[in-house]
C-alpha cells in the first residue's frame, strides 16, 4: 500500500458562516491521480481552497504527508509542497510569463537551480516563445498552461488543479489533458477537480463525486464510468 | 510675459519630479493593499521637520539627511502598519479611513506641539547658486532635487522588477490569493510596501528642504498633490507617475503665476476633479 500523501477527515467549510462542505473525507496516495467531479456549485472550488489554506475549515482535519495542515495560512501550506492551480488560472496579469514562473517558485527558490524552468519550457514550448510577454496578453489556452507551469515551478509533491478545462475550446482541452498525462506518467501526485467528467475520468486513477457539499460516490475511475448515475447525469449517455 | 510663464513652468516641472516620488510611495501603499492613506502627506511634512531638526542640531545637510530619515520613516511606516493598518484590513472601509485620518491629525498635532506653528527653514544648503540657461534662471537645488527624485524613482523601479521582495509586492497587488498560494506571506509584504512607501517621503522631504520651508499645515497640500498625481497616472505605470508629477507641478506653478499664488491648492484640487471626471482610470494606468 502506497503512502497517503493527503488525507481529509470529516471536513466542513464555507464562507462567512454559509456552510458549503459537509463531512467530506477522502485521501490521495503518493503517485496517484485523483479526480473530484461534481456539478457547478457542488463545492469543488471550496474544497481546494480549504486544503490550500485560503479558507479555514469550520471542522474536520487535513493531513499532508502525515502532518496536520488545517488552520495554517496558504503561504505556509504551499511551502510544504502543495501547489494549488486556482480556477481560472489567476495569473499575475501585469507580470511577464517568466516572472509568473519565477513567482511560482517563490516559496522554494532553491529549485530554480535544478533546471526546473528548462523542464517547464520543454513541457510547454509556447511559454518559452512568450516568456517576455505580459501574462495578460496571453490567449486562454496559454494562460491555463502558464497557470499549470507556475504551479509546477516549485516542484510540488501534490498538484491540485481546479477545472483546467474551464472556458477552453475542445482542442485546447485535449492539449491541456495531454500535458497532464505527461505529468502523471512522471509520477506526480495530482488532485484534479473537474466538471468535464469525461476528461477527468479517462485520465485519473480514482474519483470522488461531490454533490451539494457531500461525497456521494467514490471508486476507481473505470468503475465510476460504468455507474448508471454517472452515465446519466454526468456523461449524458 | 512668456518668459515668466516658461520660467514658472520649468520650476514647477522640476518640483513635480519630487511630487512624483511622493505619489510613488502612495501608489505602493494604495496599489498593494487598497488602503487610502490620508496620512501620506503628513509623512512628507514629518520628514521635512526631521530634516530641519537634524540640520539644526547635528548640522547634517538636507541633501544627506535621507540617509538617516529614510530608515526612520521606514520604521515609522512599519509601526503604523502593524499598530493600525494591519488591524483594519478586514474591517469596513470607513474604519480604515477613520484610522488614517486619525493618524494624519495626530502627526499634525504632534509637529505643532514640538515645532509650534511657525514655518521653519534651513539656513543653508550645500547646493548653492543658480544655473542660467538663456533667459531662464534655474535654482541649482531644484535641479539637483529633481534629478535625485528621478534616480530614487528608478531605484524603486529596479527594486520592484529585479528583487524577490519587489516581485512579491507586485504579485500581491496583482492577485493577493494567487500570491499567497505561491508562498508570499501577505502581511509581511503589506508591511514592506507600507514601510517603503513611507520611507520614500523621507527622500522627498529632504530634497524639498533644500529650497523651501516647512509648516504643520503642509501635510494636507502634499496629500492632495499626491492623490492628484496618482489619479492622473493611474495604477501600475512608473513612467506615467513621473509624467503626471511633472504635469501637476507645472500646472500648479503656472496657475499660481497667472491667477493667484493663494490658489495653489485650489488649482491642484480642480485638476484632480478634472482628471477623475474625464479619465477616472488615469492617463497611463492599466485597465
Ligand atoms: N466567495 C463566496 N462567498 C459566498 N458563497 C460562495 C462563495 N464562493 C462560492 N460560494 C458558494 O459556495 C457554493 C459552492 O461553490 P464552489 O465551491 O465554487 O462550487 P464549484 O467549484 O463546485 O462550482 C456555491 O453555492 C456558491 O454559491
Ligand atoms: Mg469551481
Amino acid at each position: 500500500m502506497l503512502n497517503e500523501l493527503l488525507r481529509v477527515e470529516q471536513l466542513a467549510s464555507g464562507y462567512h458562516r454559509v456552510p458549503v462542505l459537509n463531512d467530506v473525507s477522502f485521501h490521495v496516495r503518493e503517485g496517484e491521480m485523483v479526480a473530484v467531479i461534481g456539478p457547478n456549485g457542488a463545492g469543488k472550488t471550496t474544497l481546494l481552497k480549504t486544503i490550500s489554506g485560503l479558507l479555514q475549515p469550520t471542522s474536520g482535519r487535513i493531513f499532508f504527508n502525515g502532518q496536520e495542515i488545517s488552520g495554517q495560512p496558504p503561504h505556509t501550506i504551499s511551502r510544504l509542497g502543495i501547489a494549488h492551480v486556482p480556477e481560472g488560472g489567476r495569473l499575475f496579469p501585469n507580470m511577464s510569463v517568466m516572472e509568473n514562473l519565477l513567482m511560482g517558485a517563490y516559496g522554494n527558490r532553491e529549485v530554480l537551480k535544478t533546471g526546473i524552468l528548462d523542464e517547464l519550457f520543454e513541457l510547454f514550448p509556447r511559454l518559452k516563445e512568450r516568456r517576455h510577454q505580459l501574462a495578460r496578453t496571453l490567449s486562454g489556452g496559454e494562460r491555463q498552461m502558464l497557470a499549470i507551469a507556475r504551479g509546477m515551478a516549485s516542484r510540488p509533491r501534490l498538484l491540485m488543479l481546479d477545472e483546467p478545462s474551464l472556458g477552453l475550446a475542445p482542442v485546447l482541452v485535449d492539449t491541456i489533458y495531454d500535458r497532464l498525462r505527461v505529468l502523471r506518467e512522471r509520477g506526480l501526485t495530482i488532485l484534479l477537480v473537474e466538471q468535464s467528467v469525461h476528461h477527468a475520468l479517462s485520465l485519473a486513477d480514482r474519483g470522488y463525486v461531490l454533490e451539494n457539499g457531500r461525497i456521494v460516490l467514490e471508486g476507481a475511475c473505470a468503475e465510476l464510468s460504468r455507474n448508471s448515475h454517472i452515465r446519466q447525469h454526468y456523461l449524458g449517455l | 510675459m512668456t518668459d515668466t510663464l516658461l520660467q514658472n513652468l520649468i520650476n514647477g516641472a522640476l518640483t513635480g519630479c519630487i511630487y512624483a516620488l511622493i505619489a510613488l510611495g502612495l501608489s505602493l501603499i494604495f496599489g498593494v493593499m487598497n488602503v487610502v492613506n490620508f496620512a501620506h502627506g503628513d509623512f512628507v511634512m514629518l520628514s521635512m521637520y526631521l530634516t530641519f531638526w537634524i540640520g539644526l542640531w547635528a548640522g547634517v545637510d538636507a541633501v544627506f539627511t535621507p540617509l538617516l530619515t529614510f530608515p526612520a520613516l521606514f520604521l515609522i511606516g512599519l509601526l503604523a502598519y502593524y499598530a493600525l493598518i494591519n488591524r483594519t484590513l478586514r474591517q469596513r472601509y470607513v474604519t480604515q479611513i477613520a484610522v488614517t485620518v486619525g493618524l494624519m491629525t495626530f502627526l499634525r498635532a504632534l509637529t505643532q506641539l514640538i515645532w509650534k506653528a511657525q514655518p521653519r527653514a534651513l539656513p543653508y544648503s550645500l547646493i548653492q547658486g543658480n544655473i542660467q540657461i538663456g533667459p531662464y534662471t534655474i535654482l541649482a537645488s531644484r535641479l539637483v532635487s529633481a534629478a535625485a527624485s528621478v534616480l530614487a524613482i528608478l531605484g524603486v523601479y529596479f527594486f520592484l522588477s529585479r528583487t524577490w521582495a519587489g516581485r512579491a509586492i507586485r504579485a500581491a497587488s496583482d492577485d493577493l490569493d494567487a500570491a499567497s498560494l505561491v508562498g508570499v506571506p501577505y502581511r509581511q509584504t503589506y508591511a514592506l510596501a507600507f514601510g517603503l512607501g513611507s520611507a520614500l517621503t523621507a527622500i522627498a522631504g529632504g530634497l524639498l528642504m533644500t529650497f523651501q520651508q516647512v509648516d504643520p499645515t503642509m501635510g494636507v497640500r502634499f496629500g492632495l498633490l499626491s492623490w492628484c498625481v496618482l489619479a492622473m497616472a493611474g495604477l501600475g505605470s512608473i513612467p506615467g507617475l513621473l509624467i503626471s508629477g511633472i504635469i501637476v507641478g507645472a500646472a500648479e506653478a503656472v496657475g499660481m503665476s497667472l491667477w493667484d499664488p493663494r490658489a495653489r491648492s485650489l488649482i491642484v484640487y480642480l485638476l484632480f476633479i478634472l482628471v477623475l471626471w474625464l479619465r477616472p482610470r488615469g492617463l497611463f494606468g492599466r485597465k
